[in-house]
């Protein structure tokens, strides 16, 4: 076993249960492994966009193959820095222009072709060909998402959610039927985003304590079990200090 | 002076949005080549973007430390994590391995970075329970119908549920495949249909938040 | 306080325990019930099967360390079916903060599966930029990624023969965690470059793409580690996915009899509620 891989297990299975004791209380172990978090993060991503941008994205193309068009860009960068001296503020936003306009421009017209006219046309288009064959072909096979029926519910759905979502008219009448359909076809959605949401957040879970029972094997000199032996025993020795502070 | 500083933003804003709203409908050559530089470009001034975003945090633990504030001992642990990531990434050049051989940057991404991010977001699963214990509850018939889906989903997601009710498996897929979509769709519609709002807002200098702060 | 009253404001430690127990146990005795596989797990794995060999197949780890347990299994899972395809594997990643976990599992998958790296693969890293950055590379590829990940030039590659940008890929699948994902890739990417598009997804973002699924936009989802799971009981070799299954279930029923039992308890307050006051 390579030391870098035995250290690695020890320090990742220490600052994973460092973490979870914030579930039996906010304490130093939990705010220490949170602010080297937060700074690994952030050194992280300066590292990699230093490497990125300045190296391979600037620096490699302007001086080892001369495309030196990419001033321009330098040049907008660095006015957007200008944000941080207050005299010159107003330099970045001309940067800041530049990025917005570019990207709703490109925005646009990629939204309207991808989301709205094809996700229409996917809702229409089995009532059209439905409405061209008629009555025998009619499929109802509820398990089978592209059948007629299921196209027709997928229309109610998508009808009646927009109606609740529409509010500059008055939800009275058939409206306030189509409105409160949507609701009942929110709600059922909302249930199935839930169920999802648990199942992703156990996946979570389960990964880690993988992980932590890896670490827990012999090879890695049982660093999961010593751990968080040293970690119960600390957070006692916390809790009975902070006890007797209170009390004093 | 004021044209420089309030009306040429907004006049570049305008011009680059409508060049490149226009450049989709057009083929030709020089429109491609227009749109790949300045993509280009985008990419890299994105790059700088980046770094605007760090900084405040920079000043905010700076300003801790210096004030020797309550906590300012864990600000300082924070400072020891970023500055010695930097410097270490930057002796690996901004590489995890080299050759197969992982670096000393590749060693705090793998031991350090890797479980206290996944350590992070996976005590959420404790706060989702502990949460639906105490707040998921048929008030009303809506919330009844959102909690029977919401069951329907979660057994019919897990082997253990397909075992002992087969037909919550296929039930499930009913609901994700149709029902679900055509909320998830009118939704996706309604949103579309307010980011192009807001774009043209953008475009046409109504809506100006974009632009930031400092003086006129 | 009646017995229902106090079971509802029990302290949550004691959920927090129940939860723990219930992933614990199944992780340290599987009992590994039978899986079955969903229509849009079977999309992906099919058109993989189908492309020849040769064909260019791009994997976007569009994810950072948080969702890693959920998509880390399906990268590895879409990664040994592409290599003993024998497809050339473009790997990249939209997520800044999850450059050293693609670049983690693509090497070792290649290593595992004796790819050279230029030659049946590539690790272009990130760049930023996002919808700009996929813009670019449907534009021209050697201008968004000059160089890859071991800063070798993209130019020279073997691996990338016959490939000018996005048009000649013949698959991209995307492994999303959020915005900067799926989404992007179809409107910035598939829209203008017409190339085949699949997904996978954390479990969170999953029920959202189901409208693109339907609508063809996307040929197929893997959706979560139970996707994962189905992926891998697909290709035949089980992993990581398999294994957590039967503490997903476990932790599923948990949440289902934890929600039921605060019903009864809401309900049978509400009850004697009425009762006590029958206006």
């Amino acid at each position: 076993m390579p030391f870098e891989m035995l250290l690695g297990a020890w320090v990742a299975a220490g600052l994973t249960l460092f973490i979870f004791t914030f579930l039996y209380k906010d304490n130093p172990l939990f705010k220490l492994a949170e602010h080297l978090y937060v700074g690994i993060s952030v050194g992280y991503t300066i590292v990699k966009v230093y490497d990125t941008v300045i190296i391979r994205l600037l620096y490699e193309p302007m001086v080892k193959q001369g495309d030196w068009s990419l001033l321009v860009p330098l040049g907008i960068g660095m006015l957007m820095l200008a944000r941080y001296f207050p005299k010159i503020t107003w330099l970045s936003r001309i940067a800041f222009a530049f990025i917005v306009g570019v990207g709703s421009g490109l925005a646009i017209p990629r939204i309207i072709s991808s989301y709205i006219l094809k996700q229409v046309e996917d809702t229409v288009r089995p009532l059209v060909s439905l409405a061209a064959e008629g009555g025998p072909t009619f499929t109802y096979n509820l398990l089978d998402p592209a059948s007629n029926l299921n196209a027709l519910v997928l229309l109610i759905g998508v009808v009646s959610v927009l109606f609740y979502f529409f509010f500059s008219i008055e939800h009275k009448g058939p409206v306030r039927v189509a409105a409160h359909t949507g609701i009942l076809f929110l709600m059922i959605s909302f249930g199935a985003a839930f169920g999802y949401t648990v199942m992703a957040r156990m996946s979570l879970l389960i990964g880690r304590l993988t992980d932590l029972i890896e670490f827990a094997d012999p090879q890695y000199g049982r660093a999961s079990l010593w751990l968080l032996l040293a970690t119960v025993a600390t957070l006692i020795v916390w809790s009975v200090r902070r006890g007797e502070q209170k009390e004093g | 002076m004021i044209f420089l500083r309030r009306q040429l933003p907004l006049l570049i804003t305008f011009v680059m949005g409508l060049v490149f709203a226009a450049q989709y409908y057009v083929p030709h050559p020089a429109s491609e080549q227009l749109l790949t530089t300045v993509n280009k470009w985008i990419q890299i001034i994105g790059g700088f973007a980046l770094v605007l975003g760090v900084t405040s945090l920079f000043h905010l633990h700076a300003v801790k430390i210096r004030r020797k504030e309550a906590g300012w001992g864990y600000s300082f642990v924070l400072y020891a994590g970023l500055l010695g990531t930097i410097a270490v990434g930057l002796w690996a050049n901004g590489k995890e391995a080299v050759n197969g051989a992982l670096t000393a940057f590749g060693w705090m991404y793998s031991y350090m970075m890797v479980p206290l991010q996944g350590t992070m977001f996976a005590i959420l699963a404790f706060f989702i329970a502990s949460a639906a214990y105490r707040s998921f509850r048929a008030r009303s018939r809506e919330a009844a119908v959102l909690l029977v889906a919401a069951v329907i989903v979660m057994m019919g997601r897990v082997p253990l549920g397909e075992y002992l009710v087969p037909i919550s498996g296929d039930f499930s897929q009913w609901i994700l495949n149709v029902l679900n979509t055509s909320v998830r769709r009118a939704i996706l519609i309604g949103i579309s249909l307010g980011a192009v709002a807001l774009s043209l807002k953008i475009i046409f200098g109504i809506e100006r938040a974009y632009l930031g702060g400092g003086k006129e | 306080m009646t017995f229902a009253e106090r079971m509802l404001h029990i302290d949550r430690r004691i959920i927090f325990l129940v939860i723990g127990v219930c992933t614990l146990v199944p992780l340290l005795y599987p009992v590994g019930l039978a899986i079955k596989v969903s229509p849009e797990v079977r999309s992906v794995h099919d058109h993989i099967e189908s492309l020849p060999e040769g064909s260019v197949f791009l994997l976007s780890l569009d994810f950072d360390p948080a969702s890693k347990p959920e998509l880390y299994p399906q990268a590895v899972a879409l990664l040994r079916h592409a290599f003993q395809k024998n497809l050339r594997v473009i790997g990249m990643t939209l997520w800044v903060t999850g450059a050293g976990m693609a670049d983690q599992v693509i090497t070792q998958m290649a290593r595992d599966l004796g790819k050279e790296n230029g030659k049946d693969y590539v690790f272009l890293g990130w760049s930023p930029g996002v919808g700009s950055l996929i813009i670019t590379m449907g534009q021209d590829l050697y201008k968004a990624f000059p160089s890859d990940y071991y800063n070798q030039p993209t130019k020279e590659l073997a691996v990338l023969k016959g490939v000018q940008n996005l048009r000649d890929v013949n698959y991209v699948v995307s492994l999303a965690a959020g915005t900067a994902g799926i989404e992007t890739w179809y409107v910035f990417g598939k829209d203008k470059y017409k190339f085949e598009l699949g997904g996978g997804c954390t479990g969170v973002i999953a029920p959202g793409l189901y409208p693109l699924l339907r609508s063809g936009q996307i040929n197929g989802l893997i959706g979560g580690l139970r996707g994962a799971a189905e992926y891998e009981v697909l290709i035949g070799k089980k992993g990581r996915a398999v294994a957590g299954m039967d503490a997903q279930s476990a932790t599923h029923f948990a949440i289902i009899v934890l929600v039921i039992l605060c019903n009864v308890f809401y309900l049978s307050i509400r009850a004697s509620r009425g009762k006590a006051d029958p206006r």
